[in-house]
């Protein structure tokens, strides 16, 4: 039976539990329990039915023809598989959520870089006791005085004293 | 005589002092805008100052004047001015001689005592400033690079979204079976029931009439039992019952 048995990959629940963030635990334990209730209710069902004893029913049901009937029919019938209607969309889902994340590592780079130059310019300035002011006001742009704004000492509102 | 020839002397020497630039004479080594490069940042101040005797006369002054006269040179020359100065009047005792002596002297005491505890005071709050701002700079610099961390952190944690699709897919496929097992287990069930139901059935209908036929017999039987009978046969038992009773007190 093709599309039968749809490859149930063993999931390394440690794994998946390190990468979630905490704020997102609960909607991970939510589908964990979900999946925890869907394979006990698999696993407690027999993979087929047990076979009919039909040379038994021939033997005793005394009404001609009736048992025949419905083996014929028994092995004629055709269970129809249940139809698979959600798994395009999780595939789509996963289109998107690879975009996003994309997405996301880049901007998440972007910052890196930003850090990394920060850190940089930190790493690579003299020592304090080697600076002028002016070397202060360079490396740390909020402790230039705005002369022009505040002509007169301290060059800043008296509430920022 | 000696005096004025010391006094044309001295200026000559003085002048004839290197510019600070070379670097024998000075213990510093700043170079003070005397070439055209600047030097950015500025390189550090030297931690002790230019050497002085007594406070006052700095200590290449006898150095220089060393090979020529030797250790106590300046020394001659220094009490040689003095005397010149003051036996030609041209520095005058006055009241403000006195005035300054005691000044100067309070200040020199002042300054000997208490001058390194105002020195370290001093240094004490330059150190202050200069150990915040470094803790700034410091916290600065952990809190970027924990920011880092996270960053780098998160990045791992997306790249794990595979398990959550994997998972819901796995979901899926579970309910998928769990719905068609369940299927041919109704399938099997209805069927087994049909067919015990007709074993069932049949079983009862022969019991019945298993019943009804023992009965109808016992019926019968006991309808044929004539009162004459039922007389015999009950006389006949009480004889054999007679008999066995001798039978059983012969016996105990």
């Amino acid at each position: 039976m093709a599309g039968r048995r749809a490859a149930i990959k063993a999931i390394d629940w440690a794994a998946f539990a390190e990468r979630v963030p905490p704020n997102q635990r609960a909607m991970f334990n939510a589908l964990k329990t979900r999946s925890d209730a869907l394979s006990a209710r698999l696993a407690a069902l027999p993979e087929k039915p047990p076979t009919i004893d039909w040379a038994y029913y021939k033997a005793t049901v005394a009404k001609a023809g009736m048992v025949d009937e419905f083996q014929k029919k028994f092995s004629a019938l055709k269970v129809p598989e249940p139809v698979d209607t959600q798994t395009a969309k999780i595939d789509a889902q996963e289109q998107e959520a690879a975009k996003s994340s994309a997405e996301y590592v880049q901007a998440s780079k972007a910052r890196i870089a930003q850090y990394e130059q920060q850190l940089q310019k930190f790493r690579s300035m003299i020592p304090f006791e080697q600076m002028t002011y002016e070397d202060l006001h360079e490396a740390f742009p909020e402790t230039r005085l705005d002369k022009e704004k505040y002509p007169y000492w301290p060059h800043k509102p008296i509430a920022d004293l | 005589m000696f005096s004025r020839l010391v006094l044309r002397a001295a200026p000559a020497a003085l002048r004839s002092l290197p510019p600070p630039v070379t670097v024998s004479v000075l213990h510093t080594t700043r170079p003070l805008h005397t070439t055209q490069q600047c030097l950015a940042p500025l390189p550090p101040l030297p931690e002790k100052g230019g050497e002085v005797r007594h406070g006052l006369i700095p200590e290449e002054f006898f150095q220089f004047l060393y090979p020529k006269t030797g250790v106590t040179g300046p020394y001659m020359l220094g009490t040689g001015l003095l005397l010149y100065l003051l036996s030609k009047e041209i520095y005058v005792i006055n009241h403000e001689t006195v005035a300054a002596a005691c000044i100067l002297s309070v200040i020199i005491y002042g300054v000997k005592k208490y001058g390194s505890d105002v020195a370290a005071f001093a240094d004490k709050l330059n150190e202050e400033k200069v150990a915040k701002a470094l803790a700034v700079k410091n916290e600065a610099i952990k809190n970027l690079e924990t920011a880092i961390e996270q960053e780098k952190k998160e990045q791992w944690r997306v790249e794990g979204r595979s398990y959550l699709f994997d998972a819901k897919r796995n979901n899926i496929a579970m309910l998928l079976e769990t719905n068609y097992r369940e299927r041919l287990l109704t399938v099997y069930n209805e069927v087994k029931k049909r067919l015990d139901y007709q074993v069932a059935l049949q079983n009862l209908k022969r019991q019945k009439e298993q019943d009804h036929m023992i009965q109808w017999v016992e019926k019968n039987v006991v309808q044929s039992i004539t009162p004459q009978q039922q007389k015999d046969s009950i006389a006949k038992c009480i004889l054999d019952l007679r008999a066995l009773s001798k039978s059983a007190q012969a016996a105990a």
